[in-house]
């Protein structure tokens, strides 16, 4: 599916996130549009994680504004909750609910927040789990699954929200090399069918595969963004061309 | 001394071994009382529970005026030694409400000033041990029940609680066992618990060693019953993961 850029799904302005005295963020904005694929790069500590945490204010935001799904999240005042419920996130370590299993995992949130009747949500949550390969791992527990299979029952239970956006904070960083791919293999899944989705990675491969756009982010600032191709095969910025050199 | 002794009609004939004859006249009193103990550690421990779950959560929430309350609460209460506690609500208080600010007709029994007593020292602890509990879960559990759009409570109930209850199970009945020992402290105050009817009994025969002897057998029977339990509901726990 393509990119609507008729609808702005996250709105971006002058996005500022001060930790104490330390400023992660500085000054970001940006606006990502419906279906997109947006994929952040950019060394350690340049605020990646941060700024991915302020779209559904899993971080309080210093100063600025940011708009998802129509809703001013900067605004003390909205229910935050609301938003998330819409916006589902995968994290680095998975943070499986330790004391539930992977069905209760999938239908806490629905069923708690009156979303689905208990049946209708197992309902959904054992398609989701055949969708990422685990329907026969309903019944097992967090603590008996491998990393990749935690990150994929993760991916389901942020899908079981049925949500208009999907937050990655580099999903395959905690992973064994042999269990990235079966990870990135649900994401390109998710992207084809035109979720729109914000990562954090170090897999330049993938950015380069499913990215419409990629953000280079370093110091607080984005400092450049483009298509995959302008990015990885062309950048302007020194700091980029010098980060690409490293890790490519 | 002898001749006190064998002034008693309930402790002198027969050339029965002392033991014996303090368990014969004295045993069904030691036994009651040792229900009182039972009773007083019960009430202290249901209210510290509560106690202990309250300042334990303003404790870790994110509002430091709730932190300051709680922060303030156990350290005035790990601070004042328990004897100390006993006196002020059992003697204290009253005085305070009757005398000073002329609120006619407040007393206290025993067991109600016991009870809050306990309840107060071991639901200090108990604050902390559920503080520690709850920050041992991994901060992801809770931010992961937020991104899906559980208020905090809910996440709070769903997810954190019920992690953090498993690794505080030790720690809390640990904390049962000394409030049901530190029940001894309260006899001072005049609650008739196990201690407190020792002494009687010892006034009566002048039999310490013996009397004595009897109320350490009993505290380590109950008290070791208990940890047995303690130990093997761990147990349970651990393989159930």
């Amino acid at each position: 599916m393509a990119v609507n850029k008729d609808c702005v799904k996250i709105h971006v302005e002058h996005l500022k996130k001060n930790f104490g005295k330390l400023e992660v963020l500085k000054d970001v904005s940006t606006d990502i549009y419906e279906g997109e694929v947006v994929v952040i790069i950019g060394p350690s500590g340049s605020g990646k994680s941060t700024f991915l945490r302020c779209l559904n204010r899993l971080e309080e935001i210093t100063g600025g504004e940011v708009i998802v799904d129509d809703m001013r999240i900067t605004d003390k005042r909205i229910d935050i909750n609301k938003v998330r419920e819409n916006v589902g996130m995968v994290f680095q370590h998975f943070n499986l609910f330790a004391n539930m299993n992977v069905l209760r995992n999938l239908t806490l949130a629905p069923v708690d927040l009156k979303k689905a009747d208990k049946a209708a949500a197992e309902e959904n949550a054992m398609k989701l789990l055949a969708r990422v390969g685990l329907a026969d791992k309903a019944l097992a527990y967090p603590s008996q699954l491998s990393g990749g299979q935690k990150q994929r029952v993760a991916i389901a239970r942020a899908l079981a929200m049925n949500p208009d956006i999907m937050l990655f904070d580099e999903p395959t960083s905690a992973l064994d090399p042999e269990m990235v791919g079966e990870v990135l293999e649900v994401m390109k899944e998710l992207a084809r069918e035109g979720m729109t989705m914000v990562i954090v990675t170090h897999e330049m491969g993938f950015a380069r595969e499913v990215a419409d756009r990629v953000l280079f982010m370093d110091g607080g600032y984005i400092l450049e963004e483009g298509t995959p191709e302008q990015v990885f095969g062309n950048p302007q910025n020194p700091r980029t061309q010098d980060f690409l050199n490293k890790v490519l | 001394m002898v001749n006190l002794r064998a002034m008693l009609p309930a402790c002198n004939t027969k050339g029965e071994l002392p033991v014996l004859q303090i368990l014969n006249v004295y045993g069904d009193l030691l036994l009651t009382a040792m229900g009182q103990t039972l009773l007083l550690a019960l009430c202290g421990l249901f209210f510290a529970c509560i106690l202990g779950l309250i300042f334990g959560l303003l404790s870790v929430v994110r509002n430091k005026v709730c932190n300051l309350i709680a922060a303030v609460f156990v350290d005035a209460i790990r601070g004042v030694p328990m004897i100390v506690l006993a006196y002020f609500i059992y003697f204290g208080v009253p005085y305070l409400l009757n005398t000073i600010l002329g609120i006619g007709g407040v007393m206290l029994t025993a067991l109600q000033a016991g009870t809050i007593c306990l309840a107060l020292n071991c639901g200090a602890y108990m604050a902390e041990i559920i503080r520690a509990g709850i920050e041992s879960v991994d901060r992801g559990q809770m931010e992961a029940a937020r991104s899906v759009g559980l208020p905090y409570w809910r996440a709070m109930q769903r997810v954190v609680l019920p992690q953090a209850i498993r690794t505080m199970i030790p720690s809390i009945i640990n904390q049962f066992i000394i409030t049901l020992k530190d029940t001894s402290i309260l006899s001072v105050i005049g609650f008739p618990e196990l201690v407190n009817t020792a002494k009687n009994v010892v006034a009566n025969t002048f039999m310490s060693f013996q009397t004595w002897a009897i109320v350490a057998v009993m505290y380590l029977v109950v008290i070791t019953t208990l940890s047995r339990v303690a130990k093997h509901m761990e147990r349970r726990l651990r393989y159930g993961r």
